[in-house]
């Protein structure tokens, strides 16, 4: 029996507040649950987002996910574009 | 009157050329802000280094993208750019335009923003350059409900899709490329708005391989008109051509002082295969050998039109030179038919097929061109569940060895080495 989306998102949202990193790629989030297709991961996120447990970091060319309380400002100082 | 003395800036005004600070010079007039753009780039060449930040922001609410937040880090000194937020508007498809609509987008973009603009960004947007993050959710809404338009994609986001104009005006289209470049549009809007991969992804649609969208060198999916049956000829016509009647190449070279009009030299001749060849005055095509590169027909349109079945090559993995440089996209699959009667369902299996291995074996902020290089175009031939063609070949193989799979080896790899040893002693 597979994970639970709910069980998944928490997964998901332990991840973002303990890593090193405050910002992920998406691509971090797919081992939370190895079974579940990268797209559904994806839409979890962005669902994520939506609820404010997560929020959308961008570089212009990258989008990475942060934990709201882990992003200063909106000026986060990451130099990758 | 120039707020900022801006010596440097101004050498760029001399010259036949037309300036960029010339431009925002004369928006600045309008609207003050704009000095600090001139500003603080002369204290970046003064100083030779840059004083943009980015980052951060990417959507108004709901959106994840079409925004691209940008900041100064000197903002004492030029508080007009302290937020200087580029805003992507999704164009409308072939980039037709009524003057009103553009009107309406200019006098919106002065009430929320600087003024100005690029028409159009590379990826084919309408980008308005400069505002304030309290400005965006008023822009948004002014956009979205007086104009009707909507933001286009930035980050890891499908980016906005663009496309040729295709049978709007252009005889030589293969396929109704703003029929599928909307109807992709609307299909993958959660894909626009929201990020949806590793990195960025990007469709754009031409009607031949004319490509005047450039798609084959921009794209990581290039859908590019052609036809499976045969070029049309009108011998009448290539007559009229070779004796002079018509203009070659729809009169692009008149004035010029070339010879008289050559078939061999300028048509025959320059057929990438060479399949083409006269019999006595009559144009004859080897067309099982033409590689439709639209290169005959350019020269003679009124005697030769692409076949009468259309449909689209799909190109994929373009991209610019960030990791082992510039490449143009991949032929996958020669020809496709390409039809809103299906509701382009082909075109989407193939689409989500990608999507679903790039997504699980592409590299954070690898293209898919990177990740079909670094896999190797057999297995991502093998993935797309397509047979190898002759058309996948690039040139012939410089690799003396030749690989293979058990299933393709009669018996596969087992075998009985007290057989073996029968016919070869120990
Ligand atoms: C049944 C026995 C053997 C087989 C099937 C075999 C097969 C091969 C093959 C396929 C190559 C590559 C040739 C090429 O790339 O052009 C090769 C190269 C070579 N083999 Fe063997 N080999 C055998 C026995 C031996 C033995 C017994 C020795 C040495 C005592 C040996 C030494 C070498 C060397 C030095 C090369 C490299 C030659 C070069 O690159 O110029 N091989 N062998
Ligand atoms: C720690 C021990 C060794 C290491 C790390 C080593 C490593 C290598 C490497 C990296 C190559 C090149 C392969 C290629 O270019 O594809 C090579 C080739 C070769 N090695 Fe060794 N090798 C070792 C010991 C030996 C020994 C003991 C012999 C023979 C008695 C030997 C014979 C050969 C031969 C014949 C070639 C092919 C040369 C050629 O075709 O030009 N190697 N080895
Ligand atoms: S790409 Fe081909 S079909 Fe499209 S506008 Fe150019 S010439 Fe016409
Ligand atoms: S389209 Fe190109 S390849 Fe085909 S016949 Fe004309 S010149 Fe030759």
């Amino acid at each position: 029996m597979g994970m639970s989306d709910e069980e998944i998102q928490a997964a998901m949202i332990e991840k973002a507040t303990k890593s090193p990193k405050a910002q992920l790629y998406i691509k971090d989030f797919y081992k939370c649950d190895p079974d579940t297709k990268p797209r559904m991961i994806k839409n979890l996120a962005n669902d994520l987002v939506k609820k404010g447990e997560l929020m959308f970091w961008s570089s212009g060319s990258t989008t990475m996910y942060a934990r709201p309380d882990r992003i200063k400002n909106e000026e986060g100082d990451s130099g990758v574009n | 009157m120039a707020k900022h003395e801006t010596p440097l800036l101004d050498e760029l005004e001399s010259g036949p050329w037309p300036s960029f600070v010339t431009d925002i010079k004369r928006q600045a007039e309008k609207n003050p802000d704009c000095w600090d753009i001139l500003g603080l780039l002369e204290l970046s060449f003064k100083e030779r280094i840059t004083h943009w930040k980015h980052g951060g922001i990417v959507g108004v609410f709901g959106y994840g993208g079409g925004i691209v937040g940008r900041y100064c880090d000197v903002p004492k000194q030029f508080p007009g750019v302290e937020h200087f937020h580029t805003v992507r508007v999704n164009q409308p498809a072939s980039k037709y335009y009524s003057t009103e609509n553009l009107r309406a987008l200019m006098a919106l973009w002065d009430k929320h923003g600087s003024g100005m603009t690029n028409m159009h960004g590379s990826t084919g947007d309408i980008i308005l350059l400069g505002c304030r993050t309290e400005a965006l959710e008023p822009f948004f809404w002014d956009l979205t409900h007086e104009l009707g338009q909507d933001l286009g994609g930035s980050g890891s986001n499908l980016r906005t899709p663009a496309n040729c104009l295709g049978q709007s005006r252009c005889e030589w289209s293969c396929y109704d490329t703003e029929e599928l470049c909307h109807h992709l549009t609307m299909h993958y809007q959660d894909e626009i708005h929201r990020p949806a991969f590793p990195y960025k992804f990007k469709f754009k649609f031409s009607g031949c391989s004319n490509d005047c969208v450039a798609a084959i060198a921009r794209s990581d999916f290039a859908v590019i008109g052609t036809w499976r049956d045969d070029i049309r000829i009108d011998q009448v016509a290539v007559k009229e051509y070779v004796a002079g009647k018509h203009p070659a190449n729809g009169g692009s070279y008149i004035g010029g002082d070339w010879d008289a009009f050559s078939i061999k030299k300028e048509v025959l001749d320059l057929c990438p295969t060479e399949c083409m060849w006269m019999e006595g005055d009559e144009l004859k095509i080897d067309n099982a050998e033409c590689t439709r590169c639209m290169h005959c027909i350019n020269v003679m349109p009124r005697a030769l039109r692409p076949g009468a079945h259309g449909g689209a090559s799909i190109c994929i993995g373009a991209k610019a030179p960030i990791l082992d440089g510039a490449q143009f996209a991949t032929l996958i699959i020669p020809f496709m038919e390409v039809s809103a009667e299906n509701e382009f369902e082909n075109v989407i299996d193939v689409i989500e097929n990608v999507w679903d291995w790039w997504m699980e074996v592409g590299k954070n902020r690898e293209r898919i061109g990177e990740t079909m290089q670094r896999v190797g175009l057999p297995t991502f031939i093998k993935v797309m569940g397509l047979d190898p063609i002759p058309q996948h070949i690039k040139e012939p193989r410089s690799n003396p060895y030749v690989f293979w799979e058990e299933e393709e080896v009669p018996g596969g790899f087992e075998r009985c080495v007290d057989d073996f040893r029968k016919r070869h002693a120990a």
